[in-house]
């Protein structure tokens, strides 16, 4: 099923991303994933998350697919060159795989094989746009495909409490030009910056989903803030993860933070994402108590 | 010769669409760089100008520009150039000088071309060799030719199954680079050495263009450091910088020339036969720009006649025959001290003890001290910018307090306010004793720059010191500065303290090929050759022997002259074999003229005698410091151009 | 314009492992950049172990002319070495190895990239020769080597506080755009259709 289906349905649509294992062993991530995450619309699978090697994307998508789930096939743009993308885009329709999410991705730098090639041949704009092409029964290089063109749902990232909110909101102009359907966001604590993000974004008319990382400990705040960007957990929600150690440990205070911001987000958004980073298991319990 | 020419313009159909909506163009257009050298325009301009014109645009002017993306020079250029009614401005060149453009103006500035990519090639001649630059050289391992650029896929681990008849499969007309690699190997034996290897990967995450900004920033800073250009040739000060002064053995007979300075030569005013005394005046000055010649030993003179000379060919010298005695002459004798003297009296002292110039230009000191125009400070020159030299670094640590002497009466004779001794920092050790003798004296200070050539240059040293720039033409004093050279100021302190006039100076002898080389107390007229060979004399073969330094110095091709005012060094040196090629047009020279000149215009208007067109592009502010010779890719004689375009322009008066 | 680094000392030693080489210094682009006290060290080091049978420092030897004219002179002690040892950078490696095609020429610095001729002083590196120009549709600013990523279609998700993720000292490519375009209003320009790089002009231009 394509994820925009259920836009056009006016569901509040909810997706969760899981990370391929570095290795090929997924039945724990399988099981997990069966277990938690089989209520909601459909699962993201990271392609090489941080520039950290890992299980591929698209065969992950694949094993999913096989347990009945329905995966959003996540493409970034640094380690293929235009022709490696667009052949995995094929494979991926002939797998039967229609939701895409397509970014440009994390620097080689950053991750577990500094040395590498950094490609960037295309970026997240252009991917956008390749995959329009491709579904036009076209590719790239102007050569008409064999058959029936595949047909995808194209998502694309936008960070809503960016620093540089203009930004990003010009760069989500440019995606939705270039052909992208829906959207989801970086982990949002600030629901007000969010709110007034979406009123500028709305003109778009795309769906927008919103998106969430359960905070798990103050550390995790704190490393966020300095590192990682568009995210900024504000000083008054770390305090509340202080102020009971064993309920923080627990999981309790951040899924009561994050259904929090779910819920005050929602009337001014078409879905959520969570991005759980191990903890699938509370997925059930966030979605509880945002009253989804 | 390959042309590396960097930029063409863009589609006329891409154009168009640019130009669709806009008006009021203004053309900037690069001249373009890397290419054989001609005067003649590039035609890129015309060619936009008509298609704007043809779309019933408004063109509100035009200009044409040499290394647009030289920020300084052409910030300078542009200045004023483009008019107010302009809307739109429209760069033909490379990327470089579009964003040079875009960061000066205030007005929307356009690229109307595409950059060329010749990325690979970055010799300085123009050929066919190119590095892919790859931060990673792999050149040890393949015979010296390169995988990165000559392999179309850059293989690394030898050859694809592309290849056929010894042709790569991305283009039949390029020989497979790995076949090539693979003779040279086997030529060389060394296959085995290849087979052996462990398996070559790329390291990517060592290029990155923030490491090569920071690079390029860093050395920015240094290279415009104080003023623009200039360069740092290997100081070489190693050979004598350490090594405490000597006297030089009192010579047989010393050749004293009647010209060692600028302007008319002095009149004998000694007969053969006469008997002379240290210090004894034989030449009497000839004119407001000249200088009397003492003798500076006691004896007799045997001759007054031509004589060889470094500088000038030969010159009317008188010979003295030393009688070892050094007898004073009566005129030596201590004079007021400071505070009684008035400017007036120190400025007869010092022309009377025919002070010169001692850098080399030997323009006289007297004359100087008497300037024009109010003077607020004195700069002492303590750069000695010139490689190989420490003459000038020896007097600082030897005799500074002869040098604080001479710098108080310089200050109190041009009355100026504050007296400044510079000093390059590879001379930590004078900056710390001028410092230390200096802190006590309010009107004195030490000012440490950064080692860059010709930063003695007066009009260089008045810009790094007091910013202040020194007109086309004019002199120090117009901006309030008077500019003394060390040893020059220890002779006026001499001249003052002891009433000795100048008849010895400190001499470098060094070099690779000097066998002992080291600082000298040499009496003017000493024979340069005895010298020399005093410091064991020249080993070695194919050796260039200069008077002065590497720089400014002045070729001997015979030893056989005497130790002059100006003699701050003797050197020898490598000779270089080079042949001169045509110019390349890499802007080289531009970049390290201190002047701000456009050097490679003088060797191509020298060689047509085109003297006007030197005249126009300002020959004349030209300090013939060297700079542009020295950095020539193309190894132009450019000096020896540049003084016939001098001597030409004179003569157009 | 080019900036050579010292390959790693190990490495070069190995090269003259129990051989005897003649150093060439190529000075050319010193007032670029160029390993000068490292360079100085290890070649004392070299020395003093009786490995080098000559060497010489010249400028400029990618220009073949030249630099025959300044390897002649020195030809018998270039004979005499196993090999040849050659601070500078690639192309110069490259002319040397081709003129003594018999004997092994060994590169002992690595070459960085600095794509603009620009003489001696690179004012800044900004221009990468991508052969498609970008600069009218952002400014002046140059996408390509502003960006880490040399990102055409704006800005990615890793910037923050307005510097970039692959390093915190630089400043977003696609910020600076962003403020140039706002400061000659000129953001329309963002509108402009998706910008897929062209990487065959890399080997068309330069033909």
């Amino acid at each position: 099923m394509k994820i925009t289906e259920a836009f056009e349905r006016g569901e509040f649509v909810v997706t969760a991303e899981v990370g391929p294992p570095k290795g090929f062993h997924i039945e724990h991530m399988l099981e997990e994933a069966k277990t938690y995450l089989s209520g909601i619309t459909a699962v993201n699978v990271t392609d090489n998350q941080s520039s950290v090697m890992r299980l591929g994307s698209l065969a992950t998508c694949k094993a999913l697919k096989d347990e009945g789930l329905t995966p959003i096939f996540q493409m970034t743009c640094r380690d293929r060159n235009r022709i490696a993308l667009e052949s995995d885009l094929l494979s991926a329709a002939l797998f039967g795989i229609e939701n895409l999410l397509l970014l440009t991705g994390d620097h080689t730098k950053l991750g577990d094989h500094p040395q590498a090639k950094p490609v960037f041949d295309l970026d997240s704009v252009s991917l956008i746009h390749a995959v329009k092409q491709l579904e036009s029964g076209v590719d790239l290089g102007g050569n008409e495909l064999v058959g029936e063109p595949p047909k995808f749902a194209k998502g694309a990232v936008v960070s809503p409490c960016s620093d540089s909110v203009d930004v990003q909101l010009a760069k989500m102009e440019r995606k939705v030009a270039a052909g992208a359907e829906y959207f989801q966001t970086q982990a949002v604590y600030e629901p007000e910056k969010f709110i007034q993000f979406m009123e500028k974004a709305k003109q778009f008319g795309k769906p927008v989903q919103l998106g969430i990382v359960i905070p798990k400990s103050v550390g995790m705040c704190r490393y966020m803030n300095a590192n990682v960007a568009g995210i900024h957990v504000p000083e008054e929600m770390i305090e509340e993860l202080k102020a009971d150690k064993e309920k923080t440990k627990a999981g309790i205070t951040g899924v009561e933070i994050a259904a929090r911001v779910i819920k005050e987000c929602r009337p001014y958004c078409q879905g959520v994402h969570i991005m759980a980073m191990g903890w699938e298991s509370k997925v059930p319990e966030l979605l509880r108590q945002a009253g989804i | 010769m390959e042309n590396y020419t960097k930029y063409k313009l863009k589609s006329k159909d891409e154009l168009s669409s640019l130009l669709d909506g806009k008006d009021r163009l203004f053309l900037i257009a690069c001249n373009k760089c890397f290419k054989e050298f001609e005067t003649v325009d590039e035609p890129d301009c015309e060619a936009f100008e008509k298609l704007a014109l043809e779309q019933g645009k408004t063109v509100t002017g035009s200009v044409k520009v040499d290394f647009l993306c030289n920020k300084v020079q052409t910030e300078k250029k542009l200045k004023g150039m483009i008019s107010e009614e302009t809307e739109n401005v429209i760069v033909i060149s490379c990327g470089l000088g579009v964003q040079t453009v875009a960061g000066l103006a205030d007005k929307p500035v356009y690229a109307a071309a595409n950059s060329l990519n010749y990325r690979g090639h970055h010799g300085m001649a123009l050929t066919k060799k190119a590095c892919g630059a790859c931060a990673q050289c792999y050149l040890n391992v393949t015979g010296g030719i390169c995988p990165v650029v000559d392999c179309s896929k850059s293989l690394l681990n030898g050859q694809c199954g592309g290849a056929k008849n010894g042709k790569c499969e991305v283009d039949e007309n390029k020989d497979c680079a790995w076949e090539k690699i693979y003779e040279r190997l086997e030529k060389q034996g060394r296959l085995a050495e290849f087979l052996a290897q462990p398996i070559q990967m790329r390291d990517f995450s060592k290029i990155n263009h923030k490491t090569i900004q920071d690079y390029v920033t860093s050395i920015r800073e240094n290279r415009l450091a104080g003023y623009y250009g200039g360069v740092h040739p290997l100081e070489h000060k190693e050979f004598t910088e350490h090594l405490a002064l000597k006297r030089f053995p009192e010579p047989e007979v010393v050749v004293i020339p009647l010209s060692m300075h600028a302007g008319a030569p002095a009149n004998p005013i000694v007969e053969v036969g006469d008997t002379v005394k240290v210090g004894q005046k034989i030449g009497e000055s000839a004119g407001f720009i000249s200088s009397p010649v003492h003798s500076s030993v006691s004896g007799t003179v045997t001759a007054i006649e031509v004589h060889k000379h470094a500088t000038r060919g030969e010159c009317l010298s008188v010979v003295i025959r030393s009688d070892k005695k050094n007898t004073l002459h009566e005129s030596v004798k201590p004079h007021k001290d400071l505070d009684s003297l008035t400017p007036d009296e120190i400025v007869e002292i010092v022309r009377e003890a025919g002070i010169v110039g001692m850098g080399g230009a030997g323009f006289p000191t007297s004359v100087k001290l008497k300037p024009p125009k109010p003077i607020d400070t004195v700069l002492l020159n303590g750069c000695e910018c010139e490689p190989y030299l420490t003459a000038d670094h020896r007097v600082l640590l030897e005799f500074a307090d002869d040098v604080i002497f001479g710098l108080k009466a310089i200050v109190k004779t041009v009355g100026a306010q504050k007296g400044i001794i510079v000093i390059e920092d590879n001379k930590p050790d004078a900056i710390e004793l001028l410092e230390s003798k200096t802190a006590d004296i309010p009107e004195l200070e030490v000012v440490t720059a950064r080692t860059k050539y010709p930063q003695g240059a007066e009009k260089m040293l008045i810009k790094r010191v007091m910013k202040r720039q020194v007109p086309s033409g004019g002199l120090p004093a117009d901006v309030g500065c008077v500019v003394s050279n060390i040893s020059t100021t220890k002779a006026i302190s001499d001249a003052i303290q002891t009433g000795m006039p100048l008849v010895e100076r400190v001499v470098s002898v060094t070099g690779e090929h000097i066998q002992n080389p080291g600082n000298y107390i040499v009496k003017i007229g000493t024979n340069t050759k005895e010298l020399i060979d005093y410091c064991g004399g020249i080993t070695g073969e194919d050796v260039t022997v200069k008077a002065g330094g590497p720089m400014m110095g002045f070729v001997l091709t015979d030893t056989n002259v005497p130790i002059m005012k100006g003699s701050n060094g003797i050197i020898a040196v490598d000779t270089d074999h080079t042949a001169e090629q045509p110019c390349i047009k890499c802007g080289r020279c531009v970049d390290v003229c201190p002047m701000e000149l456009s050097p490679l215009y003088f060797a191509k208007y020298a060689d047509d005698e085109n003297w006007q067109g030197m005249k126009d592009k300002n020959v004349m502010d030209c300090l013939e410091c060297r700079c542009c010779e020295y950095i020539c890719s193309s190894k132009i004689p450019l000096v020896t151009k540049i003084k016939a375009g001098k001597n030409a322009v004179r003569g157009m008066k | 314009m080019l900036i050579t680094e010292l390959k790693e000392k190990e490495a070069i030693l190995s090269l003259a492992d129990g051989k005897k080489v003649f150093i060439i210094n190529c000075h050319g682009c010193r007032e670029v950049y160029f390993p000068l006290e490292e360079a100085e060290a290890l070649q004392k080091e070299m020395e003093s172990a009786g490995h080098v049978t000559g060497s010489i420092t010249t400028d400029y030897i990618c220009n073949p002319e030249n630099m025959k004219l300044r390897l002649e002179k020195n030809m018998a002690k270039i004979e005499a070495a196993d090999a040849v040892l050659v601070f500078s950078c690639g192309v110069g490696v490259q002319t040397i190895s081709e003129y003594l095609e018999d004997k092994p020429v060994y590169a002992a610095c690595d070459t960085y990239p600095q794509p603009g001729f620009q003489g001696v002083t690179p004012l800044e590196y900004d221009c990468d020769q991508c052969g498609e120009c970008y600069l009218n549709i952002t400014g002046g600013i140059c996408p390509i080597t502003a960006c880490s990523k040399s990102l055409v279609n704006g800005q990615c998700g890793g910037s923050k506080n307005g510097k970039c993720e692959v390093d915190s000292e630089m400043e977003c490519g696609w910020e600076r755009i962003y403020r140039r375009l706002a400061q000659i209003g000129r953001l329309d320009l963002l509108k402009c259709p998706t910008q897929v790089r062209n990487f065959a002009t890399d080997q068309e231009t330069a033909e």
